[in-house]
């Protein structure tokens, strides 16, 4: 074994310890900031406090969507199946995280634009983003842990899904737009948003990737418990048959 | 050019010669395409008086949707017989196969197209049969059955695949059908804005189309 893994497993050990209570203390610190430390948005009111987990959430899910490409990518290239693990593991985080920014997004909208839904440039490509990753989960699901085949042809689905999402961004943007403009992330030009709100979003940035860090773990982590359980049956039987 | 062509070609002419004496297969994807017309020309006209502005949107769910039907069986069939496997293991590269059942499925979606648009042309008393609209239902039948037919090889060895082609393919597609239904628009004189909709058309026609050739001898790589 490499120096490079050992070193690897052992930080990944360390996680154990030290993720759950970042997790904890972020996302109470979160929740208390949002609701308690932020002031009221004058024009919007308290529904604009949504926004400290709306936005965080969608970017942990560009994160975990990453994650996907890239781990499919090595499934392709290495054929190894703790790859796999990895990829639904992120990929179950990134759909869990898109419905959420999808469901707080239809709870700010029916107040601020008087609809739960409208079929606004942002809120469709995050609709299909959130569409082809429910898709791949369900692909992978349908077949067997340890068929390498099927976790081909779901890494080639994966890699087919991100590259497919620039193409739908700049179609829907074609189509229509109605989001509010960016207000956080805007070049080198200050962020639009007071103090106040600005520390609880960066709280709130930390409390979402931190969970969405520890969500994906564990769900790589049961995804490779499971193959694992299974190899062992399929050597049983065989012991059994024999 | 024969050695590297001929054996695509070979695979066209198997797939359209299986398609022709079995021509169930087909002339159910064409009958669910026909049906579907004919009940949203019904459904609509209940609803609305005029139904021409719905008429693109009412063409390209059908194409997609039949060719989604068609695609998956055409698969079906070759990994029920085995002929899949068999025609992987000839010396023939991944690349052919691919592009031989592609064409294939491209050539037989097509004709079922046009028919479709020779019934809506009656059905919503809209001249579909322009040099326009024709580009426009090959480039958008090219890009998605390339896809489709990607998908359906893959999701033939996996339950329930029925159910699982339309749910993977339509949402790769959204940009696709986008392109398509505005540029099939534009070409009615429907409203549609000014953007370049057959660009964005041909656009994910030929990113489908490629990523299809590029990862379809990854995905079946033994």
């Amino acid at each position: 074994m490499s120096a490079l893994t050992s070193t690897l497993q052992r930080l990944y050990g360390f996680w154990w310890i030290v993720l759950p209570p970042i997790v904890g203390s972020a996302v109470m610190a979160m929740i208390i900031g949002s609701i308690v430390v932020a002031p009221r948005e004058i024009i919007e009111g308290d529904v604009q406090r949504l926004l400290y987990i709306h936005f965080p959430s969608i970017l942990a899910a560009y994160g975990a969507f990453g994650v996907v490409f890239l781990a499919s990518l090595v499934v392709l290239w290495k054929r190894d199946l703790r790859w796999d693990a990895v990829a639904r593991g992120a990929a179950t985080v990134g759909v869990l995280f898109t419905g959420l920014t999808l469901a707080t997004g239809a709870l700010w909208g029916k107040p601020i634009w008087g609809v739960y839904w409208t079929w606004d440039a942002r809120l469709t490509s995050t609709l299909v983003l959130f569409l082809i990753y429910a898709a791949y989960l369900l692909a992978r699901s349908m077949a067997d842990e340890l068929d390498e085949q099927a976790a081909r042809f779901a890494a080639v689905f994966a890699v087919l899904g991100a590259l497919d999402i620039p193409l739908v961004m700049f179609s829907v943007t074609w189509w229509r737009t109605l989001h509010p403009q960016p207000i956080v992330m805007r070049g080198l030009e200050r962020p639009a948003l007071p103090p106040e709100m600005l520390l609880v979003l960066m709280i709130a940035f930390l409390g979402i990737g931190a969970l969405a860090l520890w969500l994906g773990i564990l769900r790589t982590e049961a995804e490779w418990l499971a193959k694992r359980t299974a190899t062992l049956r399929a050597k049983i039987d065989r012991h059994e048959g024999a | 050019m024969s050695d590297t062509v001929g054996p695509a070609m070979a695979v066209v002419m198997k797939d359209l010669r299986l398609a022709w004496r079995d021509r169930a297969g087909w002339a159910s994807a064409g009958a669910f395409a026909t049906i579907a017309v004919l009940v949203y020309s019904f459904a609509f006209d209940l609803a609305t008086g005029d139904i021409r502005p719905l008429l693109p949107g009412v063409l390209w769910t059908t194409f997609l949707f039949a060719g989604i039907f068609a695609g998956g069986q055409s698969f079906a069939r070759e990994s029920e017989e085995g002929t899949f496997d068999a025609l992987l293991l000839s010396p023939v590269s991944p690349t052919m196969v691919y592009l031989g059942k592609a064409a294939a499925n491209i050539i037989a979606m097509l004709v079922i197209e046009f028919l479709q648009l020779g019934l809506a042309t009656i059905l919503f008393d809209t001249n579909l049969v322009s040099l326009e609209l024709l580009v426009i239902v090959f480039l958008g039948t090219v890009g998605s059955v390339s896809l489709t037919t990607l998908l359906s090889t893959m999701s033939a060895s996996m339950r329930g695949r029925a159910m699982l082609l339309p749910v993977m393919a339509l949402p790769l597609l959204v940009p696709l059908l986008i392109g398509a239904v505005r540029a099939t628009g534009a070409a009615l004189n429907v409203e549609v804005g000014a953007a370049p909709w057959t660009l964005l058309l041909a656009v994910a026609a030929l990113w489908s189309a490629a990523l299809s050739v590029l990862l379809f001898p990854i995905a079946v790589e033994r």
